[in-house]
């Protein structure tokens, strides 16, 4: 699903936000992406989701090498890609389900499909009662869960998601978490960006810790969690 | 269909968020077209009135003496070898005292005590229709006048060349407000879709991030433009067609309308002036988007 080989990312002028990685990631697998803030989590979905090239280093998502895709291919792309970002992305002028509707829209399903699947999504993340609220006038948090409905609403193959329970309590943390496990007992392929040590601490899927830009090795990362939890 | 409604949908989205802007647009592109349209509409009357007067044109070559058959035939040869006419008429002394005896009618008597030869006889020239600018008519007069025997060529040179003046005149004023029409529309049109796209960067951004397509984030946009179009030019006309009756129903009787014989435009000439508009508030719209949006 996703393939990084030897991926270098430098920001002008000389931060080196990811250095020589290489990262397979297998159709319908969970993973996490860990590491402390400033370690390249973001830089790293940033280029898997084709917003940033890699400055060196191939990336290839759902089969297309993304230095090789032409300019008409690209939305297509980003329509198999949901992606909840850490700022959310949302327009504070809309209401809660013309912001969720947007993802559906763009790939044009029917207006019926989109209202039952906008409902059916502010249920499970507990926002049915902010149906028609403007996203603007909601906490972070229930931002925050807009924003992973508006990732998961088109049921994408790949879901990318940026410290999704940043802004969460520990009761909505565990119902996001539901909802990404139940796309994923559906084969959807799902990297996690997150700094939270709870939620993978007892999960079987894979973590890579990220540190300087670098994968940290398994034996090396037991460390530096125990590290950085300490 | 999927396509098409989505769009619809975000267009009325769109024009409900910026509605203040979009209905002055709306207005001056009205108001370009109801400009334009009403000296066009003026110009084409009067065009068409000065066909009507040209049926009517004819020229008349005052002579000093009668041509006898021999010189008649040598005359129409000659004429006719510059320029082909529809008729010529010779008119004796005699013919042109009759005639001015029954033009006065019940007056007859005050040419009681003149000499019925005092008229001069004169050569009537009707040109053909094709003969219609000035200068051909002024060309014509003048090789009239030095046919033999002529003294004086008249064809109402002063009304042919105030018409003449006015139809120019007229036309200068039709092109300039066809320049402010193409100028504002085109520019309006873009200002707005500019500010739309400037107040809309963030939606746009994230559209991009979500997936939409070039067609998916354009095509409103050109909607817009296109309803511009619609709208602006048919509310345009609209207007000048009140305008038409009022001037109509006002104007009605022994006057200059009446002798013009005003007449509305075409539907040909309509569907025209509303494609024009069309193509250039879409234009606008393109040219907008080519400029500020960045996909």
């Amino acid at each position: 699903m996703v393939e990084i080989v030897r991926a270098t990312k430098i920001y002008p002028p000389d931060v080196v936000a990811l250095e020589d990685i290489s990262l397979s990631v297998r159709k319908g697998e969970m993973l996490f992406l860990t590491g402390m803030s400033g370690a390249g989590k973001t830089t790293l979905l940033k280029l898997i989701c084709g917003i940033e090239p890699p400055d060196k280093g191939m990336v290839e998502v759902i089969g297309k090498d993304l230095n090789r895709l032409k300019p008409k291919e690209v939305p297509l792309l980003r329509q198999q890609i949901g992606v909840a970002y850490q700022d959310f992305k949302l327009l504070p002028d809309r209401t809660v389900a013309q912001n969720i509707a947007m993802a559906m829209e763009v790939a044009y399903l029917n207006l019926k499909t989109i209202k039952k699947r906008v409902i059916a999504l502010l249920q499970q993340l507990r926002l049915e009662h902010k149906h028609e609220a403007l996203a603007g006038n909601l906490s972070r948090g229930e931002q925050q869960r807009v924003a992973i409905a508006r990732a998961v609403a088109n049921s994408p193959s790949l879901i990318l998601a940026d410290e999704p329970t940043g802004n969460l309590d520990s009761k909505t943390t565990s119902l996001v978490m539901k909802l990404f496990e139940q796309f994923n007992s559906w084969g959807t392929t799902i990297i996690i960006a997150t700094h939270e040590e709870s939620i993978f601490r007892k999960s079987d899927h894979r973590v890579i810790e990220l540190h300087s830009g670098r994968f940290v090795q398994s034996e090396e990362r037991t460390t530096t969690t125990l590290n950085y939890m300490l | 269909m999927k396509f098409l409604s989505t769009i619809l949908i975000q267009t009325s989205r769109n024009l409900q968020k910026t509605w203040p802007s979009q209905f002055m647009t709306l207005l001056t592109v009205s108001l370009s077209v109801l400009i334009f349209s009403f000296f066009f509409l003026i110009y084409i009357n009067i065009i068409k009135a000065g066909e009507s007067f040209g049926d009517d044109l004819r020229l008349t070559i005052y002579m000093e003496e009668e041509p006898v058959v021999e010189m008649q035939v040598e005359l129409v040869r000659k004429i006719t070898n510059f320029s082909p006419v529809e008729e010529i008429r010779f008119t004796s002394r005699e013919d042109a005292f009759n005639k001015l005896a029954a033009q006065l009618g019940d007056n007859v008597d005050v040419l009681d005590d003149l000499d019925p030869s005092f008229l001069p006889p004169s050569i009537e020239v009707l040109p053909k229709k094709d003969l219609s600018s000035l200068t051909q008519i002024k060309r014509f007069s003048e090789y009239l006048s030095t046919l033999p025997g002529a003294i004086k060529v008249q064809y109402g040179q002063d009304w042919v060349e105030r018409f003449n003046y006015f139809t120019k005149l007229l036309r200068i004023i039709v092109v300039l407000s066809g320049i402010l029409l193409i100028l504002t529309t085109t520019f309006m049109v873009a200002y707005t879709i500019r500010l739309a796209v400037l107040a809309r960067q963030a939606e746009l951004e994230i559209l991009r991030l979500l997936g939409a397509t070039s067609s998916y984030i354009r095509t409103p946009f050109l909607i817009e433009g296109f309803l511009q179009g619609v709208f602006g030019s048919s509310l345009g006309l609209v207007a000048l067609y009140f305008l038409f009756q009022w001037l109509e129903m006002h104007f009605t009787g022994p006057g200059f309308l009446q002798i013009v014989d005003f007449t509305f435009f075409s539907p040909l000439i309509i569907g025209i002036i509303i494609l024009a508009s069309i193509f250039l508030c879409t234009g606008g719209s393109y040219s907008s988007m080519r400029k500020f949006m960045r996909i």
